[in-house]
């Protein structure tokens, strides 16, 4: 017992203490998202090239010309789509599996699992996969069109067409998350409610809107700010997929300050789209938390 | 319970003092290889390290292989002021990384140095920045099965007119005639590479407005009046945006594709899929009938050593060891191209005919190597791109390119 009065009892047994061990999460916290961040907004004030170890100051300069800059302002429209495209059909998708998945069937745990697995793979192999998929000479897809007695068809040359298989496969990609977190909230729901309702007469769809749908609020603001901030930073599905292309079309701001940073040399501006793609998920994801808050009642 | 602690942080202290003074004596050289570790050229890098190491017993050459973004993590590198000490240059030794280089060419071998590599690698005064393990000599590659089915030579090609006269036939034929990979971007950017010597060079010798910051604006749009045909005539091919150099190669290797134009290594992997395909490189057309087809010609694997580099002795020690002839002939030997040292001849195999074929022409350096600012190559690709897909005018392109130079020749004035 006397030992335990040395500094390295105080720190590991006493309780107060033990607030010093998160100390290492903020150290790695402050070096690896922080400090980057700082920097990343002093760059944005320059005209630096990335590499080279002078630059000058061009004040807000980067700033004014985001929104002058076509590129820019598409992969703005793009980077909504991707993030609330893929949050919706992710939320329907998502939810319709967990309720079809909260009954007792035979092989329902191997259906969780099938669906949860594409969660686990890397965006990267997704994205091969189904761009080998959608491959124009070599795809199953044109295989079957082909077989259909159609020409093959270019799916991924179309910017419409390849802005809606990007939002497909990330999709399909990740509902498995919002089925995750959709399970665990009607988990919770206690099945007295839906006892109560049943005796009072109430339809299945009456029992869904005014029992899981309000059970469920705090799980869908968790989805879809998990999923939201997922889509508005989507970067890897697209590079393997369309590798922003046709031309510039289905770039996101993560592509785009990519390519402007590391292929146009340009890191300076490549930074102000970093600030500016920050505080666009920043504002987004708080005022949708915000209006979601509103609509979550007390149950 | 101070004891064990003590006595633990004794022996890590003895564990670092250890590791410390056995790598005390030890010289690391650091070399990013630029080339990934499933190639040829890799596997020989690493025989060949262990050679030098062998003979060089307190050298450690630790070898790192690219990823798809070999420049941008050299960028990286060179930003965070710790580059390695070795790093392949991808074209760039004097354009880009020139400040960053030891000038090589008191090296024994340098004097050796091919002469389609001089105007392309040589600084004012004679500054050599990288080794040149090869020389990149580049036309349009052709598969001989497509032309011979669609009743194609490639000895009629002489100008634009001809080779689109030739993709015709192509189309016709039910062939692919001119094949691009849009989906990797900067092979499109090859057009201005391949098509603008003719128009600003050979013909209207621009080479003085273009070192001096002017932009030439009419040969600029004829240059890209040339790439909206390829366009407008529906020769190239559907898949364009999606389309990968691995497609094109695959495209070639089956007698599908007739044209593509870009460096031979897309024929070598074309090699790989179909040992005994039939496939070359020819001359690049010019504008009018009264000038000369040419082939391009540049810097490809090239290795250069950093300033600052801490085994500075070691580092050229080793690229001397490269630089023997067994050595070279091995290294030219695995990608395929023609050795940059002028002692080493290399068997080039199914491209022999081809490169004979190209001593018979002139050399163009690659255009925007020495000719447009650093840093203008995105957007030589995004307006040529731009073009193809209709997504800009001629003009539009041909203005964005404008100020695009503009601005970066002022900064690097």
């Amino acid at each position: 017992m006397e030992q335990r009065k040395g500094w390295l009892s105080q720190l590991f047994f006493k309780k107060e203490a033990t607030n010093i061990l998160y100390v290492p999460a903020l150290i790695l916290f402050a070096v690896f998202t922080f400090y980057p961040l700082i920097y990343g907004l002093k760059i944005s004030f320059t005209n630096w090239n990335g590499y080279s170890q002078n630059y000058g100051y061009v004040g807000f300069l980067n700033y004014i010309e985001l929104f002058k800059d076509k590129y820019f302002l598409n992969a703005i429209k793009n980077t909504l789509i991707f993030g609330f495209g893929c949050t919706i059909f992710q939320q329907i998708i998502g939810l319709a599996v967990a309720i079809t998945l909260d009954h007792k069937f035979f092989g329902r745990n191997f259906s969780r699992i099938v669906i949860y697995l594409p969660v686990l793979v890397s965006p990267v192999i997704m994205g091969i996969i189904y761009y080998l998929f959608l491959h124009y000479n070599y795809g199953a897809l044109n295989d079957i069109v082909v077989l259909l007695g159609y020409e093959r068809i270019a799916w991924l040359s179309k910017e419409n067409w390849a802005l809606i298989a990007i939002v497909i496969v990330n999709t399909l990609q990740f509902c498995g998350i919002s089925m995750i977190i959709y399970l665990a909230g009607l988990q919770n729901i206690p099945d007295m409610y839906y006892e109560a309702a049943k005796i009072d007469g109430a339809t299945d769809f009456q029992a869904f809107k005014y029992i899981t749908i309000p059970f469920l609020y705090p799980a869908v603001i968790t989805s879809v700010t998990i999923n939201l901030i997922g889509g508005l930073k989507l970067f890897d599905v697209i590079k393997v997929l369309t590798n922003g292309g046709p031309g510039y079309s289905t770039n996101s701001i993560s592509t785009l300050i990519d390519i402007t940073y590391f292929n146009a040399q340009n890191a300076g501006y490549a930074s102000s789209m970093g600030v500016f793609l920050f505080a666009m998920i920043l504002i987004v994801t708080i005022t949708l938390h915000k209006v979601l808050k509103k609509g979550e009642v007390e149950v | 319970m101070k004891k064990s602690l003590l006595l633990v942080l004794v022996a890590l202290i003895a564990v670092l003092m250890t590791a410390s003074c056995s790598s005390s004596g030890e010289k690391k050289i650091e070399f990013m290889t630029g080339t990934g570790v499933d190639t040829p050229l890799f596997a020989l890098y690493e025989t060949l390290a262990k050679e030098f190491e062998a003979k060089n017993k307190n050298v450690k050459i630790e070898l790192i292989p690219s990823s798809t973004n070999h420049e941008g993590e050299v960028k990286t590198r060179l930003a965070s002021g710790d580059a390695p000490d070795i790093w392949m240059t991808h074209g760039w030794s004097k354009g880009r990384y020139a400040e960053y280089l030891v000038d090589l060419s008191k090296e024994k071998w340098a004097k050796d140095l091919q002469n389609g590599l001089k105007p392309v690698m040589l600084g004012k005064n004679g500054e050599l920045y990288a080794f040149p393990i090869d020389l990149d000599i580049a036309g349009i590659i052709y598969s001989q099965t497509a032309l011979d089915a669609a009743g194609v030579s490639i000895d009629s090609i002489n100008t634009w007119d001809d080779f689109i006269a030739a993709c015709e036939k192509l189309k016709a034929a039910g062939k692919t005639p001119l094949a691009v990979a849009g989906k990797d971007r900067w092979p499109t950017g090859l057009f201005i590479d391949w098509i603008a010597p003719g128009v600003m060079i050979t013909q209207n010798s621009k080479e003085a407005d273009l070192m001096s910051g002017k932009f030439p604006v009419a040969e600029w749009k004829q240059t890209l009046d040339v790439v909206a045909k390829f366009r407008d005539k529906g020769i190239m091919n559907k898949d364009y945006s999606s389309a990968t150099n691995n497609d094109i190669a695959m495209g070639l290797a089956k007698g599908d594709v007739g044209f593509t134009m870009c460096m031979n290594f897309v024929a070598m992997q074309a090699f790989e899929l179909k040992p005994d395909a039939k496939i070359g490189y020819m001359q690049v057309p010019v504008m009018s009938a009264n000038d000369k087809p040419y082939y391009v010609i540049g810097e490809k694997n090239a290795l250069g050593i950093w300033k600052d580099s801490k085994s500075l002795k070691e580092a050229k020690a080793f690229i001397s060891f490269l630089a023997q002839k067994d050595n070279l002939t091995k290294l030219a030997t695995s990608v395929g191209s023609p050795a940059g040292l002028s002692t080493v001849n290399v068997d080039l195999k199914q491209l022999t005919a081809s490169f004979e074929r190209s001593t018979k022409f002139a050399g163009q350096p690659y255009f925007d190597r020495v000719f447009m600012p650093n840093g203008a190559w995105d957007a030589i690709v995004a307006t040529t791109e731009g073009v193809v897909l209709k997504q800009m005018s001629i003009d539009e392109a041909v203005a964005k390119m404008k100020s695009e130079y503009e601005k970066l020749y002022n900064q690097q004035k």
